[in-house]
């Protein structure tokens, strides 16, 4: 699919949403004004955008690299749940009072690395028992918002008890920020030309990539498919993981439920219009973070809601699912 | 052929068996010809699956149909016309006891079809047929996943059913087989029959003859004296008490020893299905042995892709498309792809070089004459022939200790299957060691200077001077001495 | 004890209903992640229908075909035009999560709440039984739909012809399709069963358990009716069983939260997904999946050589 495809796919998927707006009785004209305006037109609307646009970024290279190897990510979400548990637990119990030299790169180091076990889980379960990675990321995503409920009402609760929510990420803990835009989007930024050059540049990269063409064809070139899967899905765990640590030490400070509008999800719009190519990972991200940036104002000023970006995700994944997924011989 | 007859079909991969058994059962339409079935001409126009059943054509292929899920009495069932809505499980369970009894079938019921053993699964198989009405039953190569007892046993249920009436064809490359429950024989060769004869009257060398036919055939590797190896030297590859696991009962390997020379072509003939796929993955180091070892230059190799490659073993895929290219990888990448461990001119710690790895495909493509010549080009947009060219360019790299090559220029065209002989005949004047594994018998007869011949998952000698005659009686199972003139 | 029975059945009731749905889907070899979605806006259009006409009836049949119409949309795209079933299946549900919001802003804006709604019966001297009179008899007729579908589908699947066919299809579709069977016929009508049955689900939310559309209300329901498919080792018994299960085991949980002592909420909630994930992990042979489930079929040339 080349990249004429990818815009046409959302292109259409626009399209496609327009007029289910004027269908129910709103303008799409003032929609689409309303968007742009507010993920576009202002500072605040870029800086809305870009942090919408950080974790998508990382989640949507998660999947991308996943898919690429031949494994079906569909836990980023939870996997991004629990980069944000494993930051806060670390912030707030484990060493709170640690200086920010230490503190910082702890709780993302220490987001990504407990994601990417939760990813190896199933790359394990499915190199050694067979199970499915679809079935058991999924049910690994609802254990993982369960395990964020639990810790925010229990071990993880702010000290006064008050809601259901941990306590503030000390200072030393939060990502140093221009304006509300916090480093973990530029971070972010760095992963796509990190994860592209780790795919095109590296022997590791060279081989995750054949094992995603051809398995077979791998393995007689003294390749482990296995392996690989596993790599591949500790990989893509950890860059979901680090999504989720972002969030918390970036924007909002605490863990609480609720915490991801779905990033996990929408990651795979976001992977699939990219073709699954790193650096295309780029714009697809800022066009889905725009979207969810302009939704907002898209609600308050033209009164349609929110919510309307979901039938434009959900379309963008038939329109590029049917032009070409990459199918995997072997 | 008639009611009650028993008529084998004889033939080499590729001499239209199976295609012949397409326009049976209604699945290729001829160009040309006609059938007539109980007397009465086929309307071939109109002849698809469904009227060669209704008529009474039934065919029970090498690889079951069976689902292998559903029990025996189910998958009866599932192939019946007629039934109604219900399924019924005590009825479908009488009746298929009921053929069981009619036709003398020894088939378990109550069990998931994948449980059975082939023999039991390849008789379920028949007895579906029959419970559709099948007066003519063609079985495809059906001894070939049973074990010697099963095959046996298989004989006498044939003639049974011959005797009730049941035209039975049975296709085989299998002489002894064929001579103990065929009435007659037709040989197939490139499409064309070449006789129908009674095998029981028939030496095996005819046979061999009508199979193979007579061409001559170059012979530039048997022209050359074979290689004397420097004595005392170990041989460059030696496999040693090789034990393996089948896919299938017929071609697990069994007490594989061999050596190959530095500068020799050993060639292992032998009809698909007899355990090539398997002596190919051990000597890739996919498939593990259950005993046995390999050697090279004397000295053990640990099982492994990897330890192979480290010692000078090289492996030419059988199966190009799938197992030795990586389709959506260019011709660069595929050209370095087995050195990604340890390579170190385009992988070095954490760096892939690709720039030097596209220079480097530049020159092979130069030197190998692969058209479109950019490195950079999917594999999988390639021809035939010049994807077997980077397959060729990759392996021969380097001038390895040993090749392996499997059906080097299957799907290839004349062009192209004669640079890969070169290319073969070059690396063994080099001093290389090759085991050439092909089914095509006169590829093995035109390069090797040894060869042997791999029936059954076991090696048969077969000897110096033998022509495609004999080797082709050694294949079909006639042991050499009767083949000597 | 005969309250938290008869709340097992209750609760388990739009699980069973989904997963018999997804079981026949799964059985012909198709995996529909989508039942959450078809879920969702079956629960939607028959909130929307039955406060629009005030026939609780007219709300199923609203739900029965806006599922559908989602399961038409998954069935051209995962059967017909074999795109990935996992993909298409997140999209039917991004897309049904897009489109009820929308819809619920758009014709519900003061809030969804009121539907008119399908009452519980009893049975007039069943339901005086000791134990099983409350339990089975005084409950919505959904519950009784529920059970009947099971037995439905378990003799639909095991005692007729197109169950066999079906069966097939999904276990060995090749094999299938070598005798004629329309692969893709079959699935996609298949398909549309599971959606219809999702879609009915959700009416049961809307019409039966509570009387209001919130956004997303189905909670990853979808989901567990998934692994109630597979923890049920895709036999209509065994889903029962697993949806009772389930069912039984969300009647305790309010029942200890109502009591003050037992495990965090959270953690139970877990409990079903660990329990399923640490099944599949375990699982060495027995009943396992339909030998071609989740495989796109594509017929190969017949002018094999």
């Amino acid at each position: 699919m080349t990249a004429l495809r990818s815009l046409a796919a959302a292109g259409a998927a626009l399209g496609l949403a327009g007029v289910v707006i004027a269908a129910l009785g709103f303008s799409p004209v003032d929609a689409l004004r309303a968007l742009v305006a507010g993920s576009l037109g202002s500072t605040a609307a870029w800086t809305a955008t870009l942090l919408k646009t950080g974790p998508l970024l990382l989640t949507g290279l998660s999947v991308a690299l996943a898919f690429r190897c031949g494994v079906w990510n569909i836990g980023a979400e939870g996997q991004l749940l629990a980069g944000a548990l494993a930051a806060t637990a670390l912030a707030t119990r484990v060493a709170p009072e640690a200086p920010a030299a230490l503190l910082l790169p702890l709780v993302a180091l220490g987001g990504a690395a407990a994601a990417a076990a939760l990813g190896a889980l199933a790359g394990l379960l499915r190199a050694t028992r067979g199970v499915s990675e679809v079935i058991s990321t999924i049910l690994l995503n609802f254990i993982a918002i369960q395990a964020v409920a639990w810790a925010v009402q229990g071990p993880l609760q702010e000290a006064s008890g008050a809601y259901p929510q941990s306590d503030a990420l000390p200072a030393a803990a939060r990502l140093p920020a221009l304006g509300r835009v916090h480093a973990g989007v530029w971070v972010a930024f760095a992963a796509a030309l990190a994860a592209a050059w780790l795919l095109f540049r590296t022997p590791l990269g060279f081989r995750l990539r054949a094992v995603g063409l051809s398995p077979l064809a791998a393995r007689f070139a003294g390749i482990s498919p296995e392996r690989h899967a596993v790599a591949a899905f500790a990989i893509a765990g950890a860059l979901a993981g680090a999504a989720g640590a972002f969030e918390v030490a970036g924007v909002t400070g605490r863990l609480y439920q609720g915490l991801s509008p779905g990033y996990g999800y929408t990651a795979i719009a976001v992977a699939l219009l990219a073709r699954l190519h790193p650096l295309a990972v780029v714009p697809s991200a800022l066009f889905f973070g725009a979207l969810e940036a302009g939704a907002g104002a898209m609600q308050r000023e033209a009164g349609i809601p929110s919510v309307a970006t979901q039938v434009v995700q959900g379309v963008v994944i038939l329109f590029s699912v049917g032009f070409a997924l990459p199918r995997k011989a072997g | 052929m008639a009611a009650g007859e028993v008529h084998a079909l004889l033939g080499e991969n590729g001499a239209g068996k199976t295609t012949l058994m397409n326009v049976l059962l209604g699945l290729v339409r001829p160009d040309r010809g006609s059938l007539a079935l109980g007397g009465r001409p086929v309307d071939l126009r109109a002849w698809g699956p469904r009227a060669a059943r209704d008529a009474g054509v039934g065919m029970v292929h090498q690889h079951s149909t069976l689902v292998p899920a559903f029990r025996v009495e189910e998958n009866l069932a599932f192939g019946e016309p007629e039934a109604g809505r219900w399924y019924r499980p005590r009825a479908a369970r009488a009746r298929a006891e009921a053929l069981r009894e009619r036709f003398g079938l020894d088939v378990p019921l109550g069990i998931p079809a994948e449980l059975l053993s082939v023999g039991q699964q390849q008789r379920a198989e028949i007895l579906r047929a029959l419970g559709r009405g099948a007066r003519v039953l063609a079985l495809d190569e059906p001894t070939a996943a049973l074990t010697p007892g099963e095959a046996r046993a298989l004989f006498p249920v044939l003639r049974r059913l011959a005797a009730s009436g049941c035209a039975v064809i049975f296709i085989s490359h299998k002489l002894e087989e064929i001579r103990e429950v065929a009435d007659r024989v037709t040989v197939l060769r490139r499409g064309r029959s070449e006789g129908t004869v009674d095998p029981r009257a028939t030496d095996a060398r005819s046979l061999g003859r009508m199979m193979l036919g007579r061409d001559p055939g170059e012979r530039p590797g048997a022209a050359e004296a074979p290689a004397v190896p420097a004595p005392g030297a170990p041989p460059a590859l030696a496999v040693r008490g090789l034990r393996a696991p089948g896919l299938r009962e017929a071609s697990a390997l069994r007490d594989l020893s061999f050596e190959v020379a530095a500068g020799e072509i050993v060639g292992v003939a032998g009809i698909d299905g007899n355990g090539q796929r398997e002596l190919e993955e051990v000597l890739a180091g996919v498939r593990r042995p259950s005993a046995g070892r390999l050697e090279v230059d004397g000295r053990e190799v640990p099982f492994g892709t990897r330890a192979l490659r480290a010692r000078g073993v090289a492996h030419l895929s059988g199966d190009r498309a799938r197992a030795g290219l990586v389709g959506g990888m260019s011709i660069a990448e595929n050209l370095v792809l087995k050195g990604s461990y340890d390579d170190r001119r385009f992988f070095r710690t954490a760096r892939y070089r690709a720039g030097a790895a596209v220079e480097y495909a530049a020159r092979r493509i130069e030197a190998f004459g692969i058209v479109p010549p950019d490195p950079r080009r999917a594999v999988a947009l390639l021809s035939g022939g010049n994807a077997q060219k980077v397959a060729v360019a990759r392996e021969l790299e380097g001038a390895p200790r040993a090749l392996v090559a499997v059906n080097p220029t299957r799907g290839l065209d004349l062009g192209s299957t004669g640079f890969v002989h070169e290319q073969l005949l070059a690396l063994k004047a080099g001093g290389s060691a090759i085991l050439l594994i092909s089914t095509e018998l006169e590829e093995v007869l035109a390069l090797a200077g040894r060869v042997l011949a791999l029936v059954r998952g076991r090696l048969l000698p077969v000897p110096a001077g033998a022509d495609r005659e004999s080797l082709g009686a050694i294949l079909l199972g006639e042991p050499a001495a009767e083949t000597a003139a | 004890m005969e309250a938290l029975l008869e709340a097992a059945v209750r609760l388990a009731a739009p699980l069973l209903l989904a997963a018999l749905g997804e079981l026949v889907v799964e059985r012909a070899g198709v995996v529909n992640i989508g039942i959450e979605g078809m879920m969702l806006v079956g629960a939607f259009a028959a909130f929307a229908a039955a406060s629009a006409s005030g026939s609780p009836a007219l709300g199923v049949a609203a739900a029965l075909a806006a599922a559908a119409l989602l399961g038409a949309l998954f069935a051209a795209a995962a059967v017909l035009a074999r795109a990935d079933q996992i993909v298409v299946g997140t999209a039917v549900n991004l897309l049904a999560l897009g489109a009820t919001g929308l819809g619920l802003r758009a014709a519900f804006p003061a809030g969804a709440t009121d539907a008119p709604g399908i009452a519980d019966v009893a049975f007039p001297l069943l339901s005086e039984l000791p134990v099983v009179g409350p339990v089975l008899f005084r409950q919505s007729p959904y519950v009784w739909l529920s059970l009947a579908l099971c037995a439905a589908v378990g003799f639909f699947l095991a005692r007729t012809r197109a169950g066999l066919v079906l069966r097939a299809v999904g276990e060995a579709a090749r094999a299938a399709d070598a005798e004629g069977v329309s692969v893709p016929a079959v699935r996609c009508l298949a398909v549309l069963f599971g959606a219809a049955a999702a879609g009915l689900a959700g009416s049961l939310l809307t019409l039966s358990q509570s009387h209001v559309f919130s956004e997303g209300m189905t909670a990853g329901r979808g989901f567990i009716a998934l692994t109630v498919v597979i923890f049920g080792r895709w036999s209509s018994l065994g889903v029962l069983g697993a949806a009772l299960f389930f069912g039984l085991a969300s009647a305790l949980q309010f029942r200890l939260q109502a009591r003050g002592l037992g495990i965090p909420y959270p953690v139970f909630l877990m409990f079903p997904y660990a329990v399923t994930l640490a099944a599949l992990a375990l699982a060495a042979g027995g009943a396992r999946a339909p030998g071609d489930l989740a495989r796109p079929y594509a017929r190969e040339s017949r002018e094999a050589g």
